[in-house]
């Protein structure tokens, strides 16, 4: 390019060239925002005084000694977390296999379970919102069933079932094909090595099919788990945290205090709780897998 | 034996397709009411619309300027996609090729942020916008998605990019392209695939992202975004259902069309993305 460089300068500039573009981008977005995210959880700030107070780790404490909300949040988030990972991973296991039976329908079938997930979350809270609250009525009328009268977003115990049934109805196409894509690599001949062997169906699923989809289950199960902690969208269109504040979610206790009480310093103070646990969460899995890697 | 083996499959098949249409039925039933009254959205969901209300249509197309969004979405989607896969390939092309601890520790800064949730930055990401001026605006909006889709590209493209021979670039260089010149006429067409996948996985998060449009671009109508407008629109107009899920049905039209030209890319693309992210 520049005589006057040499190779190896030539080389340097070329190497600048090609990475500071998205080393800038990576700062504007996460670097930057990180650090100053630090910052602000060391301080007092309302957002609108222009001189927040710095108050080192009182932040930090209070989260931990005094906050119901937080409590309750955090409880929210376990107790979906698991659900929503155990079922959303036991139904796609269930489709997938159903699913790869070389039935007629098979394309339609996956496409019909698919299309939720390439919605946004926000509009398909509002829309099982109308099907809660409108739908179920004029179901409970023309069927007499009792579970259609049950206040579905009215009772903290049903609003937690709505949330965690909407969140798997719109991602569970999304584990199907992953799961339909591992058990095609699943050679045949093994199976019918199986059956020839005189195992059954179910010795079948749990001593071949299960152990060779493993490499799928991981993916799935990881996925899930970094979704479910973050749960937010659906849980604003469909319940807005009510009845009575009990289906708020960590990621949404971070934006009410945040945005909505504009407790900008404590706010963020809780979102690096969520970084740590994040983080925490992921190296023990990154862990695992590697092990797991290293046996198989 | 055998055709027990056929009419259990007969009943396998008849019962998943019925299975289907009951999990697909919230759909319908937001379409089946985006065509009705008031009043018989009131009277019964379920049934289907005495008189079909194309008004509702034309009456939320003018109320939240539909052209508009949809330009907006596309701007931003465009965009972002491009930023991301230019700054993204480049860099993960030459991280992949130079081997030194400089290399290294660049390829691992592009990566970590994947750990970072965007809820826990979220404040400072809108303070940081402010400043240099990307807030309430759909370009600036697109731009900041060059920074957050970043490290995931990277790592996908950089693991590609390991398995092209080296001596392709090297039998370029020898035929005198050297540089941008190189990457664009040799290697970026052997990433066809990979950019596939990228740009899949990203079209799907962009258009539907809801968080940072709200927190970005959420201040004038002339920046909002189709999920967006909807989210406040229903916010509005609370017990007006009919209008509502004309609303719903309006924003999620675009995804479901493309979808049904797409399918096999889409669903290829994600399960790529899963398995290389």
């Amino acid at each position: 390019m520049f005589k006057f460089l040499g190779r190896k300068g030539n080389d340097k500039l070329e190497f600048g060239l090609f990475t500071i573009p998205v080393i800038l981008c990576i700062a504007v977005a996460f670097y930057i925002p990180f650090f100053m995210t630090i910052r602000y959880s060391l301080m007092e700030w309302n957002g609108i005084s222009s001189s927040p107070k710095f108050i080192g780790l009182e932040n930090y404490k209070q989260i931990f000694m005094g906050d119901a909300n937080f409590a309750q949040a955090s409880w929210f988030t376990v107790k979906y977390a698991v659900l929503y990972i155990i079922l959303v991973n036991v139904i796609a296991i269930l489709l997938a296999l159903l699913l790869n039976m070389k039935l007629k329908s098979t394309t339609w079938l996956r496409a019909a379970f698919f299309i939720p997930y390439i919605l946004s979350l926000v509009i398909v809270g509002f829309i099982w919102k109308f099907i809660f609250m409108q739908g179920f009525e004029s179901l409970g009328k023309s069927t007499g069933w009792g579970i259609f009268e049950l206040s579905w977003l009215g009772d903290p115990n049903l609003a937690f079932i709505s949330i965690l049934l909407v969140s798997i109805w719109q991602s569970v196409g999304f584990y199907l094909v992953i799961y339909i894509a591992g058990l095609q690599s699943v050679p045949d001949d093994l199976k019918e090595a199986a059956v020839v062997d005189g195992a059954g169906p179910i010795r079948r699923f749990f001593n071949i099919t299960l152990p060779l989809l493993a490499p799928s289950i991981t993916i799935s199960v990881f996925m899930a788990l970094t979704n479910s902690i973050k749960v937010f969208d659906v849980i604003l269109s469909l319940t807005a945290g009510g009845p009575g504040g009990t289906t708020y979610s960590v990621a949404y206790d971070i934006y009410r205090d945040t945005f909505q009480n504009n407790l900008f310093g404590y706010g963020t103070a809780k979102s690096i709780v969520l970084f740590v646990v994040v983080l925490i969460i992921t190296v023990i899995q990154l862990t695992l897998f590697k092990r797991r890697e290293v046996e198989a | 034996m055998k055709t027990r083996k056929t009419f259990g499959r007969i009943i396998v098949e008849i019962v998943m397709v019925l299975a289907s249409l009951l999990f697909l039925y919230p759909l319908f039933l937001a379409i089946n009411n985006s065509f009705k009254s008031f009043g018989e959205v009131m009277r019964d969901v379920i049934a289907l619309p005495k008189q079909i209300m194309f008004e509702n249509y034309s009456y939320v197309w003018k109320f939240i300027d539909y052209p508009r969004l949809f330009t907006n979405n596309l701007v931003i989607t465009v965009l972002g996609l491009a930023g991301i896969v230019f700054v993204s390939s480049i860099a993960a092309y030459k991280l992949a090729r130079t081997k030194s601890r400089m290399s290294i520790l660049i390829y691992m800064l592009c990566i970590m942020p994947m750990l970072i949730p965007f809820q826990s930055i979220m404040l400072s990401v809108v303070q940081l916008a402010n400043q240099l001026n990307l807030s309430e605006s759909t370009v600036g909006l697109g731009l900041l998605y060059w920074g957050f889709g970043a490290p995931l590209a990277v790592f996908i493209y950089h693991g590609f990019v390991k398995g092209i021979p080296k001596e392709i670039d090297e039998s370029a260089t020898i035929d005198g392209a050297s540089g941008f010149r190189l990457y664009f006429a040799v290697i970026f067409p052997l990433l066809k695939s990979v950019t596939t996948t990228i740009i899949i996985i990203d079209v799907m998060w962009i258009w539907n992202d809801f968080l940072l449009p709200l927190l970005l671009v959420n201040g004038s109508p002339s920046t909002k975004t189709l999920t967006l407008a909807a989210y406040t629109f229903v916010g509005q107009y609370t017990s007006d259902w009919q209008y509502a899920m004309t609303a719903m049905v309006m924003a999620v039209l675009p995804s479901i069309v493309a979808f049904m030209f797409l399918q096999k890319y889409i669903v290829k693309g994600v399960v790529a993305g899963a398995v290389k992210g």
